[in-house]
């Protein structure tokens, strides 16, 4: 924010700089209208069986369907007139800065490989290259310290929820190895 | 008063070692997942639902309730200490008490803010035993047309109290029902938006979406715009409370319980109210106005203070009425009913002694806070630490692994991406999480209470409005909006106010270390 605190304009501590038109958020909005419209369509091909009694199972979709067209497009329509949403604050976050494409990219495959991988890899070495990858998106550096660091944590929660708690986790390549069974 | 020797049974039960031992685990959690930039109660909640299949529920709900309260406590100790801007709801914390810390006295504001939030927290617990038996008393008597009321009341109150403005408010709402719509209606059996996938029959689990809005969505939209850099940790320095600091802050405390306890009981946006409402309140009447904003003791007293007795509020509906005005009620209300209760009127009828255990377990967890938190403040401290990578991998980590271990189901985890991605794109685009999660989970209620008040009318609508409660609380709603808006133009007056201070500061510390 050092650009905008000039003297005499403080620098808006809530709201971002409006930088570029808003196309994502308008795709947002336009996104929910077609869900109420979706919700529309298909809440009119809800059988209703005969017992059903006044208000059957189509009337609150109908309601939720009209809901979601009528915010879509009240969202929009404030977009129009230039009203846009205020990215919401946290510690972490500087609302100042545009979109990380790159770090989230990665962050998003990291999760891909997590429900690509678990069934073939087992939850222990799946959930390890979920936390190695996601750590080296954010900047974890070097990248085996995160490697190592997901490990011993999968392993520790699959030891504690397989024999502890009774939970089932498929422990996949380990297969065999005691005390990670599910 | 019977209930004076029920809650002496609450505390019996409580007072057990092993029921002891678990409210120490909530608080310590709590007071952690506080602390954590990134999750918060709500979350955490979430992510031990599945506990609930194994703990009986005396355990649960004292670890639940646990959480509830270190979670409230744990935030202001980030707040004070680390010098970037917080989620709204902590920006006055962060204003006075940071740069309370930045004087040398971060010890004294950590202090006021722990004793405050025990005091409220105590008096609101109080409050809440007293008003509680009361309120289920007279809902006994409410009918399904007045719960539609309620919930009326709730849903429109609570979009629009949050977010950037009432439409982006109620779109959250819209989407949080249109995932409660998925699955099996339960009147009729019959099946709705669940796409012919057998694994949407039962609904999405709540947990799912919890877990996706709050903690993926929230490490996908970190990621998106990390603040890099150091962490910027102000050291904790300074005397813990000298006297004249102890006779500045206890009204602040009392004010702050009386404002907070109220504003916590109505849906009116929860604890981001009241510490609004509490810090101008303590900006006129304080004798000492210059200091504001430059680290007033009174503003980190009263607010955090309100912020604690408004958690108790909240409390009241949820218990009461089975209604919840927040985020975290409403995870707590899934957990419930993963017992098969529902919260409601008749909760002090049918599981009294849960409800006083629940209740005495609240002024046990407030001691234990007030005791922890001040030695342990090394570790929340080594807590803030935790390089940012680590900790949202880590975040990303546990909400894969709670999701997964529900049913070890891949479709989960591709559910659970989306509505990460679905968070994301709420955050960013200034949508309020809390009224999808209301929305989802209120909305099956609501539905089918509609459906029983207009089958027992045989579809005349005016049943809707023949209540005389209904009425009231449609009045009411018309109230609690104008009421509203007129809170949250002054919030954006006072956030305005105080973010042209920070600024003002942030400008003055940067010539202050470039000459």
């Amino acid at each position: 924010m050092s650009s905008a605190s000039a003297p005499g304009t403080p620098a808006p501590l809530v709201g971002r700089p409006a930088r570029g038109r808003p196309w994502g958020e308008a795709l947002f909005a336009v996104g929910l209208v077609a869900l109420g419209v979706f919700t529309l369509v298909e809440a009119s091909g809800i059988i209703v069986p005969g017992s059903a009694n006044v208000m059957g199972p189509q009337a609150f979709p109908y309601a939720v369907g009209a809901l979601l067209v009528g915010t879509g497009a009240a969202v929009l329509l404030a977009l129009v007139r230039g009203h846009r949403g205020q990215a919401e604050q946290g510690e972490d976050v500087d609302v100042s800065i545009g979109t990380d494409w790159v770090t989230v990219g990665k962050l998003i495959g990291s999760f891909v490989a997590l429900i690509v991988l678990v069934e073939p890899l087992g939850w222990p070495l799946a959930a390890t290259l979920l936390f190695t990858g996601a750590a080296w998106s954010l900047g974890a550096k070097p990248w085996w310290r995160p490697a190592v660091i997901g490990l011993v944590l999968s392993l520790v929660v699959q030891v504690t929820f397989t024999q502890l708690l009774g939970v089932y986790l498929p422990a996949g390549l380990l297969d065999g190895v005691p005390s990670l069974n599910g | 008063m019977g209930d004076v020797g029920a809650l002496l049974d609450g505390f019996a039960t409580a007072l057990q070692p092993t029921y002891l031992l678990y409210a120490l685990i909530g608080v310590l959690l709590g007071t952690a997942v506080g602390v954590l930039p990134g999750i918060g109660p709500a979350m955490t909640v979430a992510l031990l639902l599945p506990l609930t299949y194994t703990l009986e529920p005396t355990a649960a709900f004292i670890m639940f309730a646990g959480i509830y309260y270190g979670g409230m406590y744990g935030g202001s100790t980030t707040s004070i200490l680390l010098n970037t801007p917080g989620e709204a709801a902590s920006i006055i914390t962060c204003l006075e008490g940071n740069a309370m810390a930045k004087a040398g006295r971060g010890a004294a504001a950590l202090a006021t803010a722990a004793i405050g939030s025990f005091v409220a927290g105590t008096i609101g617990t109080v409050a809440l035993t007293l008003l509680a038996p009361t309120v289920a008393d007279l809902a006994v008597q409410l009918g399904p047309a007045d719960y539609v009321a309620l919930m009326v009341v709730a849903f429109l109150t609570v979009a629009a109290m949050l977010g950037s403005s009432p439409s982006r408010g109620l779109a959250s709402l819209a989407v949080g029902l249109f995932l409660g719509l998925v699955g099996t209606d339960t009147l009729t059996g019959q099946q709705r938006f669940t796409f012919g996938v057998p694994a949407l029959a039962d609904g999405i689990d709540v947990v799912i979406v919890a877990v996706g809005v709050f903690a993926v969505g929230e490490a996908l939209y970190v990621a998106s715009r990390m603040r890099h850099g150091p962490i910027p940790l102000v050291p904790i320095s300074g005397r813990w409370m000298t006297r004249s600091d102890f006779r500045r802050s206890w009204r602040p405390w009392l004010r702050g319980a009386a404002v907070g306890f109220p504003i916590g009981t109505i849906p009116a946006g929860g604890a981001d109210v009241s510490t609004f409402l509490s810090y101008s309140l303590e900006r006129r009447v304080s004798k000492h106005k210059k200091e504001f904003g430059h680290g007033a003791i009174e503003g980190v007293a009263g607010p955090e203070s309100a912020n604690n007795a408004a958690a108790a509020g909240v409390l009241v509906p949820l218990l009461t009425l089975g209604l919840p005005t927040s985020a975290t009620a409403a995870i707590i209300i899934v957990a419930f009913q993963s017992y098969g209760i529902q919260p409601g009127p008749l909760l002090f009828e049918n599981e009294a002694a849960l409800v006083w255990a629940l209740i005495a377990s609240l002024y046990v967890g407030n001691v234990l806070l007030l005791v922890l938190n001040l030695p342990l403040v090394g570790m929340w401290v080594k807590l803030l630490q935790i390089p940012r990578p680590y900790l949202y991998a880590g975040i990303l980590f546990f909400a894969a692994l709670g999701s997964y271990s529900i049913g070890a189901s891949t479709v989960d985890l591709v559910l659970l991406l989306c509505l990460g991605l679905l968070g994301w794109a709420m955050r960013s685009f200034g949508m309020p999480i809390a009224p999808a999660v209301i929305g989802l989970i209120l909305g099956p209620l609501a539905e089918e209470q509609l459906r029983r008040t207009l089958a027992i009318s045989q579809g005349d609508l005016t049943a809707l409005v023949s209540s005389p409660f209904a009425v009231a609380a449609y009045s009411l709603l018309v109230v609690l909006f104008v009421v509203g808006q007129w809170i949250k133009r002054r919030e954006a007056r006072i956030e305005n106010e105080l973010a042209a201070m920070l600024a003002e500061r942030e400008r003055v510390e940067r010539t202050a270390t470039k000459g």
